[in-house]
């Protein structure tokens, strides 16, 4: 706990705070709450924004720079960062400067009055359980995707966001890349005619986890790591990283990148808030190995009212990149596994990656509007979006609702290949109807207390 | 295409070939409750891969059994998972079975999972599998084991109590309460 600020009553800190202000003696590590110049229960525009970083290695450890670099911009401040690995703590404390407390418990950062918001970029299967803890506390929440595991998670998420009007942000930023809002706009102005089907096409995932479980490394916390998960002995395949790749957490592609490449997909054909009626899916589960999320598979998602298919295809058919000069607005594709083809009635129109690199084919991005186009929103930027959203109260680019409905999406894609089945989805209800065991695994129990 | 039957699913889950061994673990659902306790058994013994293999066999058997209009198979697949909760299995066969318990079983699990609630390594599973068993009979069992739990054990029994609809006045809720500590310090400080 922070010797200046943590366990210090909110009004008395906010006075010390405020004294050494006025005395313009403002030492390093205080840290302002953005909510002591705003309006009540919003930050003001001009306002500084305290941030606490929760899981710093991997993506995290990319927030946490991206943070550092606002703060050196004198936009933001850290005040915060904690890790369940010594090792990744120690090193977000090197990034993050001397003013931000370390913690190796994220109940300790929801605890500081002085943040008001949280990047979460930690483990797949602990990201709705920190979400609903954050947004108990009031913190707007930065999570990484997918969203949630479950169901039962997606929906307690928008639940609990909802409950305690804060603004969130999910991980999928392709929505917020330049050549995003250049496909968007193409499409919705009808340059392929009725799109009656997206095809997603994504590398099959990988083999792997040929150890025996063993013990852990010192200086991880294995209870703290797996978190809601039943318990499980510690394995060197399944850890940072590699919980991509078991289907409690992570899921496999479909999951990784499906959050992506399907989140564009319900943003450009304006589905956010509408889901599939029916879900089935095909595919082959590893041969041998820990690892357990399907290498390939085929799901395919049927939407009515309006009727459209999305399907994904791990690996499908790749679409051959474009050649480039690199002075596009997403520069060169370095990315061309993944990506979507979108069929319409009148021509076809293809993008590559989907998330922090989103190419979109030539013709969208050399389309002008004429007179009386659909405009559609451009994004100023992923976490720009979410600075937003916390001020004005605006509904973020990918909000609780559509980040719960994507990750819902890839969640569904792998019960019905786990089961073997197809599934019918009653998204007013988010609910699987006809179907009792698909139904209790809407949800899973978890370990108390890293419980929803 | 040959038939599997049981001595074939067996044989070829312990086949050191893994297109061989997989194959069979992807097709065990079709040979379903008899073929739960025999793939227990190797899932328990053997090699690393073939026991893997086993063991998600069994868990193909709970996704086939518990399909829609296959209510007598899910039983009898119930049946023999609750065979295998007994003190002769290895440990994480057992944590494995209560996790799929919950997944196909009904009110007949209820026993034999509460019985498990005071187990020190198997307690807290025994209880995640209980909150989501059906019926009635569960929530009495929650109710009962929050009654006479000491302390400690009280806030997870009221947890699943709450996710079944039962509030439990009275009991922490101690989801949000920081537990953990590092050792790490802030650099430069």
């Amino acid at each position: 706990m922070s010797k200046r600020t943590s366990g210090v009553p909110r009004r008395t800190f906010l006075k010390t705070a405020g004294s050494a202000l006025a005395a313009g003696a403002v030492a390093a590590p205080y840290v302002i709450p953005s909510g002591v110049l705003a309006a009540a229960g919003r930050t003001g525009a001009n306002e500084r924004l305290t941030f606490g970083h929760i899981g710093v290695g991997g993506m995290g450890g990319y927030h946490l720079g991206d943070m550092v670099s606002r703060l050196r911009r004198g936009e933001v401040n850290i005040a915060a960062v904690c890790d369940i690995d010594d090792k990744r703590l120690a090193n977000a404390s090197r990034t993050a400067g001397p003013q931000a407390d370390v913690y190796r418990d994220y109940r300790d950062v929801l605890d500081r009055k002085d943040i008001d918001a949280v990047v979460i970029a930690t483990p797949d299967h602990w990201h709705a359980v920190q979400t609903v803890h954050a947004a108990e506390r009031g913190k707007h929440v930065y999570v990484e995707k997918p969203a949630c595991c479950t169901v039962e998670e997606g929906k307690a998420m928008i639940t609990a966001a909802n409950k305690a009007q804060i603004a969130v942000q999910v991980g999928s930023q392709g929505r917020s890349q330049p050549e995003a809002y250049l496909a968007h706009r193409y499409l919705v102005n009808g340059n392929l005619g009725k799109v009656s089907q997206v095809d997603c096409f994504h590398y099959p995932s990988p083999v792997g986890g040929f150890a025996p479980d063993s013990d852990p490394q010192a200086e991880l916390d294995w209870d703290a790591w797996l978190g809601p998960l039943r318990w499980r002995p510690y394995n060197r395949g399944y850890c940072h990283g590699t919980f991509r790749w078991m289907m409690e957490s992570g899921g496999g592609q479909i999951r990784d990148r499906g959050a992506h490449v399907m989140s564009c997909a319900m943003w450009w054909m304006n589905a956010d808030g509408t889901g599939p009626v029916e879900v089935e899916a095909t595919g082959e589960a590893p041969q041998r190995g820990l690892w357990d999320s399907a290498v390939k598979i085929s799901v395919k998602y049927t939407f009515k009212n309006p009727d459209w298919v999305l399907t994904w295809n791990q690996p499908g058919e790749p679409a051959p990149p474009e050649e480039r000069t690199g002075q596009e607005p997403g520069g060169r594709i370095t990315r061309p596994g993944y990506g979507a083809v979108y069929r319409g009635d009148q021509g076809t129109f293809t993008h590559w990656g989907g998330d922090g690199g989103t190419w979109a084919e030539r013709k969208a991005r050399e389309w002008q509007p004429g007179a009386g186009a659909k405009e559609v929103y451009q994004s100023p930027g992923h976490k720009e979006d979410w600075f937003e959203g916390i001020k004005t109260g605006k509904k973020t680019i990918m909000n609780v609702e559509a980040g719960a409905d994507v990750a819902i999406l890839t969640v569904l894609g792998n019960l019905s290949f786990l089961l073997g089945r197809k599934l019918r989805w009653d998204h007013s209800k988010r609910e699987i109807v006809g179907d009792e065991q698909a139904r209790r695994l809407m949800g899973r129990p978890q370990r108390y207390p890293y419980t929803l | 295409m040959e038939e599997l039957t049981l001595d074939l699913l067996l044989k070829n889950i312990q086949s050191t070939e893994d297109p061989v061994r997989a194959n069979a673990r992807d097709s065990a659902g079709a040979v379903g409750a008899k073929a739960v306790g025999p793939l227990a058994r190797i899932a328990a013994g053997g090699e690393l891969e073939i026991a893997r293999a086993a063991q998600r066999a069994i868990q193909n058997i709970v996704y086939h059994a518990g399909r829609p209009g296959a209510e007598d198979e899910a039983k009898a697949v119930a049946v023999e998972l609750l065979k295998l909760l007994g003190d002769s299995q290895p440990l994480q066969l057992r944590r494995d079975v209560l996790w799929m318990t919950w997944q196909i079983a009904g009110e007949e699990a209820v026993a034999p999972v509460a019985a498990l609630l005071d187990h020190a390594e198997l307690g807290e599973d025994a209880r995640m599998a209980l909150e989501r068993l059906p019926g009635d009979q569960a929530t009495a069992a929650l109710q009962a084991a929050l009654a006479k739990a000491g302390d400690a054990a009280k806030p997870a029994l009221a947890h699943s109590l709450r996710v079944r609809g039962v509030e439990t006045p009275g009991v922490p809720d101690l989801r949000l309460k920081p537990t953990k500590k590092t050792s790490v310090q802030p650099v430069g400080r």
